[in-house]
């Protein structure tokens, strides 16, 4: 009977989906209700690992904090806080991002050695975070509006019928040429594999331990991101989180920078 | 004897602030630090004052916070500290911040010692003037001691003012007789003498406005009160440098802009030190090149210059060509190398440092500073012997 019912229910969205629309606005469609269902945590914070495994399985542990603020400009992007804690020599350093959708974000690095605030160049959005696999680009890599979608169809994946969606970012600094991905029935992105700006396939990111917060809003807890061309492997995981605490949108500004630093 | 009773009242400071803010049970805090064996190797053999071409040091910092109150106070202790082998001058401690800040809406307190930064340069932060610099840590002067001060910050959605009442005043620190680089002549740390009647005890002011506008950050700034740097009246019968102090009252300007890959800077100063006026400015771009040959890596390239009216000032018309390399590995490899010219007498030095982490707790530093063609009448001929090459490795705990 469930079954039923879950076979019934896929196939009512597939239909809404399927009607009279284009592929190109078909994948749209998708990924704006996928990317919506995430809005509306308003700030959140969180403790992340970041386990970074070499070919031979050599492996290296970074912890880092953050602090999130939604933007609710349709235009805009949010504001982010992250609070570095290990590897020991870079502890106390934060950067704060004024992410933008298809434009440099407003970056800005506070130096715990030097008492400094640098603003930064942000055009490397799509270089290693922290010697990972995994970019600053990668962290919005849901937002529907940075890129040109395409549906391409269906696609069994994990014994569950998902979409299946190509992308091309629309950011020029952007380190990828394409990107396909599966969002599955719930709209939860289930992995994506990136192509480089050669168009070769650079890597894939699994997205995993996916957990329903506050009984609306699904967020993937581990991002498993695996490098096809160094064979190097990231497991990037989210502790912690919490969301619509009630965090104060100044802390988000770089005059505020040295109420929240060391 | 001073400052121990200046020390002494800070604890008691501390404690009345830690006992009346928080519950002891409620202390939420963390502590770190790291300490790092140095050695030096010279290349030009003994020193032009007889100085050792080795050295060994061991320089350490430790870092504790304690967010009190919600987070609404914050308590913080940054002391570093170093003992050199041969430089008796860099044997010391400092409490670069030792403070209590309490925050409400977009009011903030702060007292006690601290380091602010202010400026945009890498190289040429002329702007920068709350802290004394340590030059025998450091010729560049971009290592600092920290001040004490009271401080009143207000932000707004149309910047932030700061305003600081600093006591306490230190006086510059140089290199000892044995410490190497060191000036031509020792400095004469009994014969210190100041333009204010105050002395080091003056109360020096400042206020800061800044704000961000768009891709602008903007800082204007005004500082009045004793010089951080003084002026080195050379006495012919103790052959060492009598330093003098004079009051300064110094104007700030530092605006950065960040376009892309591609940062502009600019600093400049107009300020009146005894009755002498003077104007400097300092600016430069840099790039990056990110991702570089297909690899992780980003090469930055930094051109700046500084000009001074005073034909005396050591950086009156040098630049400096940096490049920086970001391996963005896990080991968190860099290398930075600049190029110093004088534009005035053709001299120039070549600096670079490398660093690598080389276990989760363990960072490799190595640190060169080589002479080129120095010119007699530069301010660096009495630096000339001086080519080295640091290698330091730090601990973090």
């Amino acid at each position: 009977m469930k079954s039923y019912i879950f076979s019934f229910l896929v196939l009512i969205i597939c239909n809404a989906y399927a009607f009279a629309m284009s592929d190109e606005e078909q994948g749209l469609k998708i990924a704006k209700d996928a990317y919506d269902s995430t809005r509306g945590y308003v700030d959140s914070t969180s403790e992340q690992i970041m386990i970074l495994i070499d070919p031979n399985g050599n492996e290296v542990i970074r912890e880092i904090s953050g602090k999130n603020f939604e933007n609710m400009d349709p235009n805009d992007g949010d504001k982010s806080l992250i609070f570095f804690n290990t590897p020991k020599d870079v502890e106390g350093t934060v950067m704060l991002s004024h992410t933008h959708v298809n434009d440099d974000d407003d970056q800005w690095l506070y130096l715990p050695a030097l008492g400094r605030v640098k603003r930064i160049s942000s055009s490397n959005k799509s270089g290693a975070f922290m010697g990972s696999e995994i970019s600053f680009e990668d962290f919005s890599g849901l937002d529907y509006r940075k890129y040109d979608w395409k549906y391409l169809g269906e696609e069994n994946y994990e014994n569950e019928m998902c979409f299946k969606l190509e992308s091309y970012p629309k950011y020029k600094n952007s380190g990828y040429t394409k990107r396909i991905g599966l969002t599955d029935q719930l709209l939860r992105a289930r992995k994506i594999e990136y192509y480089d700006r050669k168009g070769d396939l650079l890597k894939t990111i699994y997205f995993e331990d996916h957990k329903l917060y506050n009984e609306s809003i699904w967020f993937a807890d581990t991002f498993r991101v695996v490098n096809h061309q160094n064979d190097n492997i990231t497991i990037y995981k989210w502790k912690n989180r919490l969301l619509n605490i009630g965090l104060n949108e100044k802390d988000f500004e770089k005059s505020s920078l040295n109420r929240l630093t060391d | 004897m001073k400052k121990i009773s200046a020390k002494r009242i800070y604890l008691y400071l501390i404690f009345y602030l830690i006992l009346n803010s928080s519950p002891i049970h409620a202390l939420d805090y963390k502590a770190y630090g790291f300490i790092q064996p140095e050695t030096s190797v010279f290349f030009n053999g003994k020193g032009r004052h007889g100085q050792k071409n080795t050295n060994l040091s061991i320089f350490g910092k430790g870092t504790f916070i304690s967010y009190l109150q919600n987070d609404d106070a914050k308590f913080s202790i940054n002391i570093l500290g170093r003992y050199d082998e041969n430089d008796s001058e860099l044997r010391y401690l400092d409490f670069q911040k030792l403070k209590y800040e309490y925050f409400f809406n977009e009011l903030e307190f702060k007292i006690g010692n601290d380091i602010i930064f202010w400026g945009v340069n890498e190289t040429f932060n002329i702007v920068d003037i709350i802290n004394q610099s340590n030059l025998a840590e450091d010729l560049a002067g971009t290592k600092k001691l920290g001040q004490t001060m009271a401080s009143l910050s207000y932000s707004h959605d149309y910047g932030k003012f700061d305003m600081y009442l600093m006591s306490n005043f230190q006086e510059r620190l140089f290199s000892g007789g044995n410490g190497r680089p060191r000036l031509v002549m020792e400095i004469d740390k009994n014969t210190v003498t100041y333009e204010s009647s105050a002395k080091d005890k003056k109360l020096d002011f400042a206020i800061r406005y800044s704000t961000v506008l768009d891709d602008l950050d903007i800082g204007l700034s005004h500082f009045y009160g004793n010089n951080r740097a003084p002026e080195l009246k050379a006495n012919s019968s103790t052959l060492k440098f009598d330093p003098f102090y004079s009051i300064v009252s110094q104007t700030g300007l530092d605006i950065q802009s960040t376009k892309g890959s591609w940062l502009y800077k600019l600093e400049s100063i107009s300020a009146k030190n005894g009755s002498e006026r003077y104007f400097s400015a300092a600016g430069g771009i840099e790039y990056t090149f990110y991702g570089i040959q297909n690899t992780q890596s980003d090469l930055g390239i930094i051109i700046e210059y500084i000009f001074d009216d005073r034909s005396n000032s050591p950086l009156n018309n040098d630049g400096v060509i940096g490049l920086r390399w970001n391996k963005n590995d896990i080991k968190s490899t860099t290398f930075l190398a600049g190029l110093l010219i004088d534009m005035h007498g053709n001299s120039t030095r070549l600096q670079s440092e490398f660093e690598q982490r080389i276990a989760d707790d363990l960072k490799l530093f190595v640190d060169f500073s080589i002479n080129g063609n120095i010119n007699q009448a530069d301010f660096g001929y009495q630096f000339k012997e001086d080519s080295k090459m640091t290698v330091k490795i730090a601990k973090y705990f």
